[in-house]
């Protein structure tokens, strides 16, 4: 997959209002592969939505989005699952990490799907995040902005055309959300994959080569 | 362990599986036993006698102390047949014919008889018997005359006479085996001739030859003697024909009606095993409810849990998995346990019908068992299809 299209997309739930300035809803905006986004919205203007679309976990929205020529509308149970293990990494805003679980059994979890990274990569990235000493703590006793490097790692364990990074570093400091950005792009880049970051404020700093307002 | 079933298995109720658990083992015992426990005793009720037709009634007059003293006959007159024979119940009517000579039998293997008794046979014509024709066959040059013999006979040598002579027991194969002596006497004649057990019957209490030898013989050892029958064999279009017991209980004749006995006893044996088996499906339905209520809460209760394994990468075929295997294992475990209580069960009352039916034929326990994988399948097609269909309603985000 090389190219995410929104076009003249807009939510349900936006449907009857008639002051939408975006340059994504009832536009045409695109992304990808190998290049740099920030999507920069305020509250409740559909940020997360866009993403549960892209994803295919939502499809409450009037308009098209395409991957490459393909609807996605069109795409069955079999398709979605395969593009979320193969081409499309999600860090959730809302992170979607398992409590019950440890920081690493979390990572895990995702890569016994995948089999994309091995031990040692995962150790170097809980070390870099300055969490490797929290690897066998379950998520649930950890603080939202360690939860948020554990969400980060389990995104990279998978290979993806593209990821969208929804708020990542919301409850970071400075130094780790420079790490985790270094982190990922590194692995982006590896992989010549499109990265799509979103904030609502503070955003990682990172040299976007386009910016676009929700 | 697997981390998707360390993640499931969060607020599975033991409780529930516990109960789920031995009301499928009621239900499916019942249902197994139910099947079982007739098709065991069935053998008993209807054993037929594969070498004669089978709706026919055994006929004969009453016997009183007076009459019996007194001379009346017993015998059926020519008329008294045409008569039953004009009936519309009637298929077809064939006289008993009996022996009217002196018959001593010997019995034994090899050289020695081990006893002899003082004899007589019955025939009954051949258009009624089903033993295939090159063995129910007499020819006087030949002179080996087959013989049925009731089961009952078996019995009473196996587990009376046997035991007290310190001889073995034989079955109805070796019977066949034995060696039959018959010395006929009449007419100033004595003869020998061979005889071989062909079969044994449930139902006619004589003792059968070829119709051919009985009018053979009594042609030779008993000419002048009278041979009326005293028993007819009654071939019916339908033995639950009510005008049947009408018209015989009117003339005060009896009739050995052992069938329409068993097959009351068979009828009420049939409709309590259903009910019974109904009771046990309804008991098995009812703990596929526990079962699928008790996933479906869990589903409900890990709802996020299970999006967010979808929402990574994970299909919904997966996800389901551990529930449905959860499942099926217990059917399984339910299943292999049903089965093995059906023989520890079965087993107690089948000693218990041994003494009561000592030559009975015991049942396969096939069925039982096949019925148990239908069920067992079905169970559990229909656990996989609900876990299955509540996971796609995950996917579809309708929880």
């Amino acid at each position: 997959m090389n190219k995410i299209i929104i076009e003249n997309a807009l939510p349900n739930v936006f449907a009857h209002r008639t002051d939408i300035t975006s340059d994504i809803w009832q536009a045409k905006a695109f992304f990808e592969r190998g290049h740099l986004y920030l999507v920069e919205a305020n509250s409740g203007t559909g940020k997360s939505s866009m993403c549960s679309y892209i994803i295919g976990y939502r499809h409450d929205y009037s308009g098209r989005i395409l991957f490459d020529s393909d609807d996605i509308r069109q795409y069955g149970t079999g398709k979605w699952v395969e593009l979320r293990q193969k081409s499309l990494s999600h860090v959730f805003q809302e992170l979607r990490l398992f409590p019950e679980l440890t920081a690493m059994e979390n990572v895990l979890i995702k890569n016994n799907l995948t089999g994309f990274k091995d031990m040692k990569q995962i150790d170097e990235w809980f070390d870099a995040l300055g969490i490797g000493d929290k690897k066998e703590q379950k998520i649930g006793k950890m603080s939202f902005g360690q939860q948020q490097r554990v969400a980060m790692i389990r995104a990279l364990v998978q290979p993806f055309d593209f990821i969208l990074a929804d708020e990542p570093i919301s409850h970071l400091d400075e130094t780790n959300s420079r790490i985790m950005a270094e982190i990922m792009m590194t692995e982006a880049k590896k992989q010549g994959a499109g990265v799509i970051v979103t904030s609502i404020g503070k955003h990682m700093d990172l040299p976007y080569e386009k910016i676009l307002k929700l | 362990m697997n981390l998707v079933w360390k993640l499931l298995r969060q607020h599975i109720s033991i409780g529930q599986l516990v109960g789920f658990f031995f009301a499928n083992l009621l239900g499916m015992l019942i249902v197994l036993l139910s099947l079982q426990f007739y098709s065991d005793i069935k053998p008993a009720f209807s054993q037929e006698d594969s070498f004669i037709k089978n709706d026919y009634l055994v006929v004969s007059k009453s016997i009183s102390a007076l009459g019996g003293f007194g001379g009346a006959t017993q015998t059926f007159s020519e008329s008294e047949i045409s008569d039953i024979k004009a009936q519309s119940f009637c298929e077809e009517v064939g006289a008993f014919t009996a022996s009217q000579y002196h018959v001593y039998t010997a019995f034994g293997m090899g050289a020695s008889p081990a006893f002899g008794t003082d004899m007589f046979f019955e025939s009954v014509p051949q258009s009624f018997v089903d033993v295939k024709s090159d063995l129910w066959h007499f020819e006087p040059d030949k002179g080996i005359v087959p013989i049925v013999l009731p089961r009952s006979y078996l019995a009473i040598y196996n587990f009376g006479f046997a035991p007290s002579q310190s001889l073995p027991k034989i079955t109805e194969d070796v019977a066949g085996m034995v060696e039959i002596t018959i010395i006929m006497r009449g007419n100033g004649l004595e003869e020998r001739v061979k005889g071989r057990v062909v079969g044994f019957s449930n139902r006619l209490n004589t003792i059968l030859a070829p119709e051919e030898f009985v009018s053979w013989s009594n042609a030779r050892f008993a000419p002048n003697e009278d041979s009326s029958p005293t028993r007819l064999i009654v071939q019916v279009k339908n033995p639950a024909d009510e005008s049947i017991m009408k018209y015989f209980g009117d003339k005060g004749y009896d009739i050995a009606d052992d069938k329409l006995d068993a097959g009351k006893t068979m009828f009420f044996l049939r409709v309590v095993s259903i009910i019974v088996m109904c009771i046990g499906l309804l008991i098995s339905a009812l703990s596929f409810y526990i079962l699928m209520l008790s996933i479906y809460l869990l589903v409900q209760k890990n709802t996020q849990k299970l999006q967010n394994l979808l929402l990574i990468g994970y299909s919904p075929a997966r996800v389901g998995l551990p529930y449905q295997l959860l499942t099926i294992g217990m059917n399984a475990v339910v299943f292999v346990m049903a089965l093995l209580l059906l023989m520890i069960v079965r087993n107690y009352y089948l000693d218990m019908l041994w003494s009561v039916f000592p030559d009975m034929d015991t049942a396969d326990i096939l069925p039982a068992v096949l019925l148990g994988v239908a069920l067992f399948v079905v169970v559990s097609i229909l656990n996989i299809v609900a876990v299955h269909r509540k996971v796609i309603a995950i996917w579809e985000n309708r929880i």
